[in-house]
């Protein structure tokens, strides 16, 4: 590897007080991109794509880099702070990053986020360099049956998202499993439970079913609670640096889960197809599996806060791998990524590899610049944001409702989802009214359009025998050690089955 | 008395000035209908993608010509293009709103698809900006080297194309049915998923546009082995290679549809001078000097054509026999 060329390339960035300029400017962009429900950094980068038309192709690239880097990190605020997600991929932070906002650690959790999606943001980096000569194998390793197999083991962790009772976790998940039904029929192409409603022919969509099962949820709570977010007394200074500082130091406490949690992120990113929301709850699920003390999630466990938020940045490195040099974007903003490098007269590629390695060491050290970048403007606002989670329910919930039907609303630009998110925010209301875990929802909801799909193609590839292919008898070990890892888990603790749910 | 006649005959020449001072307001307005005022674009996919990247970049030019305040792209996703349709031809035909979205909705219409609430007949067609020959391209990796292999595969050889219902899964049906290929047709590769596909050795070949594989072929992962409809160097014709009526028939579809590329329109009954103002500006547009070199660095094709021309292509697609249109439907529902 060219060690020359890769620090040329971090001092053309580096000498530049333009390109620093640029970085500065659109860090700031991406994250409000990112943090504003509905947005997204799909959208970002279509509307900054004028900007960058006169730009040379390194200074574009730069920007443009910077800004899709950066997304999560800004979309996992809302998410901490009031239950709504900023993009589909930060909706598995709220699953603990809200109840430590209620516990009165809204600074904790906010840096363990941004510390989290930085450390995540570098190792997407650092992870191009290390794979870049694997990279052909690697990916073309992962066919639709890889892909069935891995929708399955993610399925599979709702066993362990189930909180105190399997059953409830199950019926929620099977429940989010039958909304996945709701589209046309990929195999055929007739509707499926659509009642002749176009809006639903692409499926319930995900940004919609994520607010309702955990925004509205939450602001009806506290509407009728009264109060504030946290519910912890202010004078504790809950949300000043050193509570951010004590959630960053979370992170690298956490060292192993956070490193396995960013590779898993860099290898997803890397498959195009899986998809940012698939990455983050399967990261979830490893994180509860992993840990000693698996009750405290859902109660504002601060790993749950770090595995996903390490694995939707570190996705992005992963995800421009396949994007520069097969040209095949490894998701859908990379897509749109692809197109505008095109435009700067970047031709990603094969040929790339020979041609323009230093576009390429750009790239990468825009990303973890980046990320570093977000992570430090970030803790100097932080304090101000986690003030928000004391502001006053009536003050707050006008708000954060207004951004939840602006997130449903923008994310298919279709009035109905509006309907479908009152709909589904009374079931998810009633779920946690009567303690039924919601993640299992979300995660049939995701998943099951990926096993459906790869399914598919596996059986017309390959018919029953797809089985038996090398990755997928691997994969088919992965989920039969989880569940065995499940059951042992079930089995020791036999006196006390139940996990006691304060909430 | 006499004094009402005065007083009527006032208030009629009044009337009558106002009238015409109106008229003469309303033909000033219209011929500069257009200045500072706000023109939507439908684009009937999300933000990112070839028809909003089209929509954004021809938009920009329309804006200059048309002397427009803005025009702003409205993403109106959902169920294939149908939403975007159904949406423009609802909107108010004021000559403020057009739209864009993907001539594969043809087959819906010739084949009575439900949810479509248009006759694709009646928009008012603005004009296309791209249109290019299809062409199948085969996987290195695959054992069928030409189309002499194909036409004499023994086993099904395996297809990607995008999802069912969509117009490349349509347009290999139907290739499938004119020259009674012995394929297996694997739905749901969008986007580049059907060459990472190819590149695995799992499925053999694909049918697109000829540019969007550009790159494959260019990087050594495959060749064309046929064309539809333009020529391709040493490659064979479809059309040469349809032996009955009827299967040249479904050839000619195949190429009508990949011609009308990136196509725009106006609703139903907008008015005649606005809709000629809007042709001309995208004309312009088109034909921009400006357009043409980001369009190349872009890697977008342009094959323009305008209004009538449109119109006509659409309306020919359109008029088919029943036996043809019971053909396409069952070409098209052969997988079922």
């Amino acid at each position: 590897m060219d060690l020359g060329g890769i620090f040329d390339a971090l001092l053309t960035i580096v000498s530049s007080p333009y390109h620093i300029f640029l970085l500065l400017i659109a860090v700031p962009i991406g994250m409000f991109f990112g943090a504003i429900p509905g947005l997204g950094g799909k959208l970002g980068i279509v509307l900054a794509i004028p900007f960058v038309f006169g730009m040379d192709a390194t200074a574009g690239a730069l920007f443009l880099i910077a800004m899709h880097s950066v997304v999560h990190t800004g979309g996992a605020v809302p998410s901490i702070l009031f239950g709504v997600p900023g993009t589909g991929p930060d909706a598995a932070t709220i699953v603990d990053g809200l109840p430590m906002t209620r516990n009165g650690e809204a600074g904790r959790a906010l840096g363990a986020a941004f510390g989290a999606s930085g450390l995540g943001g570098v190792i997407g980096g650092l992870f191009i360099l290390a794979v870049l000569p694997l990279l052909r194998p690697i990916v073309l390793a992962f066919s639709p049956a890889e892909f069935f197999l891995l929708a399955l083991f993610g399925i599979t962790l709702i066993a362990m998202l189930s909180g105190e009772s399997l059953i409830k976790g199950l019926m929620v998940g099977f429940l989010g499993l039958m909304m996945a039904f709701v589209t046309l029929d990929p195999q055929t192409g007739t509707q499926r439970y659509t009642f002749d409603l176009l809006f639903l022919w692409d499926g319930v969509d995900i940004i919609t079913a994520v607010l309702g099962m955990f925004a509205i949820p939450e602001m009806i709570a506290l509407g009728v609670a009264g109060g504030s977010m946290a519910r912890a007394d202010k004078a504790a200074g809950s949300y000043g640096l050193g509570s951010v500082f004590r959630g960053i130091g979370d992170v690298f406490r956490h060292w192993g889960l956070s490193l396995r949690t960013s590779l898993i992120g860099c290898f997803i990113g890397m498959i195009p197809g899986l998809g940012g929301d698939a990455a983050s709850w399967i990261c979830y699920g490893h994180a509860v599996q992993s840990s000693k003390t698996p009750e405290r999630f859902g109660e504002g466990a601060v790993e749950g806060v770090i595995a996903p938020e390490t694995a939707n940045n570190s996705k992005e490195g992963g995800s421009l791998l396949p994007t520069l040099f097969f040209a095949v974007p490894g998701s859908s903003g990379m897509a749109i990524l692809l197109g505008a490098f095109v435009m700067l007269g970047i031709q990603p590629g094969p040929g790339m590899a020979l041609s323009g390695m230093d576009i390429v060491w750009v790239l990468i050290w825009g990303l973890m610049l980046a990320n570093i970048i977000a992570v430090i403007m970030f803790i100097l606002v932080a304090p101000g944001l986690g003030y928000l989670s004391y502001v006053r329910g009536n003050l707050l919930i006008p708000f954060v409702l207004v951004l939840t039907f602006l997130g449903a609303f923008l994310s298919h630009r279709a009035w109905e989802n509006m309907v479908l998110l009152i709909f589904l925010g009374a079931l998810g209301y009633f779920l946690k009214k009567y303690h039924w875990p919601r993640p299992p929802f979300v995660i049939g909801l995701i998943l099951g359009p990926i096993a459906e799909d790869s399914f598919h193609k596996s059986m017309s590839l390959w018919g029953p025998a797809f089985l038996l292919r090398p990755g997928a008898l691997i994969m088919i070990g992965l989920i039969v050690l989880s569940i065995a890892y499940y059951i042992w888990g079930v089995v020791k603790n036999k006196k006390k089955p139940e996990w006691q749910h304060a909430d | 008395m006499e004094r009402l006649v005065s007083m009527m005959k006032k208030f009629t020449a009044l009337s009558a000035i106002v009238l015409l001072a109106a008229c003469g307001q309303e033909s000033v307005n219209e011929a500069d209908f257009y200045t500072g005022k706000d023109v939507s674009y439908i684009v009937a996919t999300n933000a990112g993608g070839g028809y909003d990247a089209y929509a954004r970049m021809i938009g920009n030019y329309l804006q200059k010509y048309l002397a427009a305040e803005n025009v702003i792209i409205r993403n109106v996703p959902g169920a294939g293009h149908i939403v975007g349709a159904n949406t423009l031809w609802r909107s108010k035909p004021d000559g403020l709103t057009i739209g864009t979205f993907n001539a594969g909705l043809i087959y819906g219409q010739l084949t009575g698809k439900d949810g479509l609430n248009f006759d694709l007949r009646e928009f008012e067609w603005i004009g296309k900006a791209a249109g290019e020959p299809r062409a199948i391209v085969v996987s290195d990796n695959c054992a069928i080297k030409s189309m002499a292999d194909l036409m004499a595969a023994g086993e099904p050889v395996k297809f990607g194309s995008a999802g069912i219902g969509s117009a490349s899964y349509s347009d290999m049906m139907l290739l499938a049915k004119a020259l009674d290929l012995n394929v297996n047709v694997i739905a749901g590769f969008d986007g580049t998923e059907g060459e990472m596909s190819m590149m695995r050795g799992e499925i053999c070949a694909i049918l697109g546009s000829t540019s969007s594989f550009q790159n494959f072929i260019d990087a050594g992962y495959g060749h064309f082995i046929l064309s539809i409809g333009g020529s391709l160097d040493g490659v064979p014709n479809a059309m040469d290679l349809a032996e009955s009526e009827q299967a040249r028939k479904l050839v000619a579809i195949i190429d009508s549809l990949a011609t009308l590329g990136r196509i725009s329109a106006a609703p139903p009954g907008t008015r005649k001078e606005r809709v000629e103002k809007m042709r001309a500006a995208y004309r312009a547009a088109l034909q921009d000097p400006a357009l043409l070199a980001e369009a190349g660095r872009t890697g977008r094709p342009i094959e323009p054509a305008y209004g009538d021309e449109v119109r006509q292509l659409v309306v020919d697609a359109l008029d088919q026999t029943p036996e043809t249109i019971e053909l396409i439907r069952k070409a098209i529902n052969g997988a079922q």
